[in-house]
């Protein structure tokens, strides 16, 4: 019968694959693995897989299995864990800043570790933590958000690449700025918060708003701004990872590093998860990543680096290919030299308004994007009539008085229409004031 | 009705009922429950309804597929005019070329795109040079660059399907017409056209319904206002706001049943009407015309044209596959085989999974669409209307949805998910329709008096099943394997919810790098090996079985 054919095929099928899955199980068993689950760039995941593997061979004499995953930005990560609930199929929380291992500590989903050289790395760096007293988590890799920019395309248009937050207003940045949503990265979300936090709550929305004016277009991820930067398609790019430039400059992209006035730093930061199956390769990896040797395989992988002894010119000498990059980018001898502006940041707050933060742009910002723009435009034209009428001496007090409603309506109230309403109400007494 | 033809059905059914039925309900279910609380209820679907940002993300997706289907039919009706009925030279070979965008999904053409279009891409930067604009043009970011490339990706699905609609006409018919004096256009339209209808809508509805599942080639253009793309950044990004995942999945309830209802709406139109024709008198190529030197030199010119379209992305791709840092030039400078390296040195893992993936979920396929291709054509069983039904829906859900409910109901529910086999059994899921439509159209063509011959004369039904049936139907199964091959090698929309260390696939692989790393040449090497692996099974396909492809997608009298 042809049914008892194909169920014959079908169970000798099934057996077969069982005994072979088994037979892959097995061999696996047999392997020493790691698993490493976080948000970092798949250069650095690469540098540090070769790094430790053959760290590994060359010190136990055995091959190691590393298994890398990276499910989207830190937020996803973190999210990744939680589904593991107490069962984790990796031993190391790779990446990320102080607030995603303050979650993860506060949800009691990573343990301490002392490292063995855990004086190398410095506390705090002014007034922010660099490493958690406690042990649970310390930073590898240090950055601070910035934004980018193409010097080509930007030397083409002429342009001088802006130095502050406020600069990037100038409408001779009008549509040359792309960033990404604020839910769908980590470090855009902190960008908006550097805002809030520097400004004020009301001052930071509308600065978001002017700057949201200025954009080209929205990016998918920060990664997706960095290239579209690096291609040229849109010449500046907020809210990235410090590194990237440095990066994308190794690749040979004419990108450069656009350090803003205020901002805060990124401690990329290493735990071991709770309940990690491989405990004691997790704490070898955490020693060795801390180790010169180690941390030189997260410069090649385009991360600066931690340890307070580590010189850039020395390692240049050494022949550390990475060392002149990130020498020029930073313009320092090392990460913790550098001179840059920071606000103040308030982690417990940025984590306790998280969504708020998020929802807020989407709906705001995000969705009613076109209506902002539109507004937008319409106070700049009649604040420029007026400006013109004052000057040829007519009366604009009435004017002036409406169109800074309407101004007001739009920055600080988010009303977009009633300002574009308002506006039109402001030329409109123009007109009659001018006749 | 014999028993062994209802047990075979009961395992049938039990397997889908595993694989379809059991997550899709594990979806449903999620999509009720209320954040923040133990609780499920409406809410999520009322807010969801009430908001018109997401109505306006669906009216999007609808316009969408309107324009690829308009677009699509424009095109590809000429060109499968042409090579269904004129005898021309060189056909095999711009078969394959013009098949070749089955085999390149919009999300890889989508980067070549801004390479070349982009605003400091190749012809931007020529047209700059040359001094004949100021300015770039905005060739690409926005819904006509979408179109552009989902339109491109889609063509093979109409050409094929119409094509496979002209052959199976029953010449006697236009004839007739033509003795009644409508001649050449009208004859076209009144006679000719209105026949292909079920054919057409075959085809038609997998274009319309594409841009309801393709999330990532609108994310590539900077588009998130779309229902399967939103759907994703909400379900992908929502970190701790549960709500935000929850919209995102009744996001994609709402697109699968919109799917679903489109895909239904367009199968009960088109069983309405009777399209079969009472003669058979027709060979498998169908009505074939000589033409003359002026319709000659017009095809082979719309043919060219269709082939540099097609073309344009894998050289593009090509291009950057063997170079790096091809940035703000037209064409690439700096030549290397490092990305190549790069893949078959450092990361081999990547094809080994993709062979083996797709070769397992191959395996099922053939396992299952065989008996089940026997069960629906040859026997009464009950209920074997609502398998094909069953099995062919899928094809209407979007990945995203397939991807998201094997994540709930694999993880938590049955731990399948923790295994690779998981990989497989969704590739299988998804992709069956492909490889039963073809064993399906292959067990209508074998006659059943042949099998019947051979009971006569004695045979079992094992021995008339080896003996006869098997060696008539390879042709059409062996497309059908091939083509399930193909659209399983390329899958991503699923796939990127299931994988784990070590899982990735090619189009992982190609989406990893587009995301995550910064030299795009590792991507465009990646997805130009995709499309070289499959281009060579495509030629395998055109020439062993260009006819039965167009049939299966025709499928007589309009029989899904």
């Amino acid at each position: 019968m042809k049914k008892k054919f194909f169920r014959g095929r079908i169970i000798l099928i099934t057996i077969f694959l069982f005994f072979c899955s088994a037979l892959m199980g097995e061999a696996q068993a047999q392997k020493e693995k790691i698993g490493w689950v976080g948000p970092i760039y798949k250069e650095l995941s690469d540098s540090l897989m070769k790094g430790f593997k053959d760290y590994y061979k060359k010190t136990y004499g055995k091959d190691i299995e590393i298994t890398f995953i990276r499910p989207g930005g830190w937020p996803v990560c973190v999210d990744k864990v939680r589904a593991w609930k107490g069962k984790p199929d990796a031993d190391i929380f790779l990446g990320a800043g102080a607030p995603a291992h303050e979650i993860l500590k506060k949800e009691g989903l990573i343990v301490p570790y002392k490292l063995k050289e855990w004086e190398v790395i410095p506390d705090k760096w002014q007034g922010m933590k660099v490493k958690d007293e406690g042990y649970y988590w310390a930073c590898f890799a240090p950055w601070i958000v910035t934004n980018l920019y193409n010097e080509k395309v930007l030397k083409v248009l002429k342009l001088p690449p802006p130095k502050t937050w406020k600069e990037l207003l100038n409408p001779i940045y009008r549509e040359l700025i792309v960033q990404t949503l604020p839910y769908a990265s980590g470090t855009q979300h902190e960008a908006v918060e550097i805002h809030l936090q520097t400004f004020g709550v009301k001052e930071g929305w509308a600065y978001n708003r002017l700057l949201a004016a200025q954009l080209a277009r929205f990016s998918t991820g920060s990664v997706d701004t960095t290239h579209i930067v690096s291609r040229g398609e849109v010449p500046i790019g907020l809210a990235q990872p410090q590194m990237n430039a440095m990066v994308a400059r190794k690749d040979g992209y004419p990108v450069r590093d656009l350090l803003p006035d205020k901002t805060i730093l990124v401690p990329e930061a290493v735990a071991m998860l709770k309940n990690a199956p491989n405990e004691a390769n997790a704490k070898i990896f955490l020693d060795w990543l801390f180790s010169m040797a180690g941390q030189k395989y997260v410069l090649e992988g385009g991360y600066f680096t931690a340890r307070k002894d580590i010189k850039f010119t020395a390692w240049e000498k050494e022949g550390v290919a990475m060392a002149k990059h990130a020498r020029e980018a930073l313009g320092v001898d090392s990460f913790w030299d550098l001179k840059v502006g920071f606000v103040n940041y308030d982690l417990d707050l940025a984590a306790k308004r998280w969504d708020e933060v998020n929802r807020y742009y989407e709906y705001e910002i995000y969705r009613k994007w076109r209506e902002l723009k539109s507004s937008l435009f319409l106070i700049e034209e009649v604040e420029g009539e007026i400006a013109a009428a004052k000057k040829k001496g007519v009366d604009v007090q009435k004017a002036e008085a409406k169109i800074k409603e309407a101004r007001n309506l739009f920055e600080f109230e988010g009303q977009y229409a009633q300002a574009r309403l308002t506006a039109s109400e402001a030329r409109s007494l123009l007109v009659s004031g001018s006749r | 009705m014999s028993r062994g033809n209802v047990f075979l059905s009961l395992v049938l059914w039990l397997i889908l009922a595993l694989l379809v039925i059991y997550p899709l309900s594990f979806l449903i279910l999620e999509s009720f429950k209320i954040a923040g609380t133990n609780q499920f209820g409406i809410k999520n679907y009322l807010d969801f309804f009430k908001d018109p940002y997401y109505l306006k993300t669906f009216t999007n997706t609808l316009f969408l597929g309107v324009l690829v289907l308009l677009a699509t039919t424009l095109l590809g009706l000429p060109l499968a005019y042409i090579l269904a009925r004129y005898r021309l030279k060189g056909k095999t070979i711009l078969t394959a070329l013009i098949l070749l965008p089955i085999v390149l999904p919009a999300y890889a053409g989508a980067f070549a795109l801004i390479v070349f279009f982009g605003k400091q891409g190749t012809v931007n930067l020529l047209l700059l040079e040359w001094g004949l604009i100021s300015k770039p043009i905005n060739f690409i970011y926005g819904l006509h660059g979408l179109v552009f490339i989902q339109t491109l990706h889609l063509l093979p699905f109409i050409v094929l399907s119409l094509s496979a609609g002209f052959t199976n006409i029953d010449p006697s018919l236009e004839e007739a017409a033509e003795v009644e004096g409508a001649r050449g256009f009208k004859r076209f339209l009144t006679i000719t056209l209105p026949l292909c209808t079920p054919n057409y809508l075959a085809g038609a509805v997998i274009v319309f319904l594409w841009p309801f599942t393709d999330w990532l080639t609108p994310l590539i253009f900077g588009l998130i206002d779309f229902l399967p793309s939103i759907a994703y950044i909400n379900i992908a990004y929502h970190f701790t706001d549960m709500y935000r995942k929850y919209i995102g999945i009744v996001s994609v309830v709402v697109s699968s049943v919109i799917c679903v209802a489109i895909f239904l709406i367009s199968k009960r139109w088109v069983e309405k009407k009777k399209y079969t024709s009472l003669s058979k008198g027709t060979t498998l190529e169908g009505r074939i015309i000589e033409p003359g030197i002026f319709i000659t030199i017009l095809s082979y010119a719309y043919m060219v044209f269709i082939a540099l379209l097609v073309l344009l992305i894998p050289t593009v791709l090509g291009l950057s596959a063997f170079s790096r840092r091809w940035v703000l030039q037209p064409f690439p400078t700096y030549w290397t085989l490092d990305n190549f390296r790069l893949i078959f040195l450092e990361s081999p893992l990547l094809l080994k999974n993709s062979f083996v993936f797709s070769g397992v979920a191959l395996i099922f396929g053939i396992i299952f669409g065989l008996p089940a291709a026997y069960l629906i054509t040859r026997t009464k069983v009950r209920g074997k209307e609502a398998l094909d039904f069953v099995i062919t829906l899928m094809l209407a859900f979007p990945g995203i949805a397939v991807g998201v409910s094997y994540l709930l109901a694999f993880w938590e529910g049955i731990p399948l998910a923790t295994h690779w086999i998981i990989m497989p059994l969704s590739l299988f899921v998804r992709r069956l329709p492909y490889f039963l439509r073809m064993a399906h159209a292959s067990y209508l063509q074998l006659d059943i008096s042949l099998e019947e011959a051979a009971e006569v004369s004695g045979a079992n039904k094992l021995r008339t099943f080896f003996n006869i049936s098997l060696p008539l139907l390879l042709k059409g199964v062996f497309v059908g394997v091939v083509m399930f091959f193909i659209m399983a090698f390329q899958e991503i929309s699923t796939a990127i919810f299931l994988y784990r260390g070590g899982w990735e696939t090619l189009p992982i692989g190609i989406y990893l790098n587009w995301h995550r790393g910064m030299e795009f040449g590792i991507a465009g090497a990646m997805a130009f090996l995709m499309i070289v692996i499959i281009f060579i099974l495509l030629i395998i396909i055109s020439r062993i079985g260009g006819g039965i492809l167009g049939a299966a997608w025709g499928s007589s009298g309009g029989r899904y």
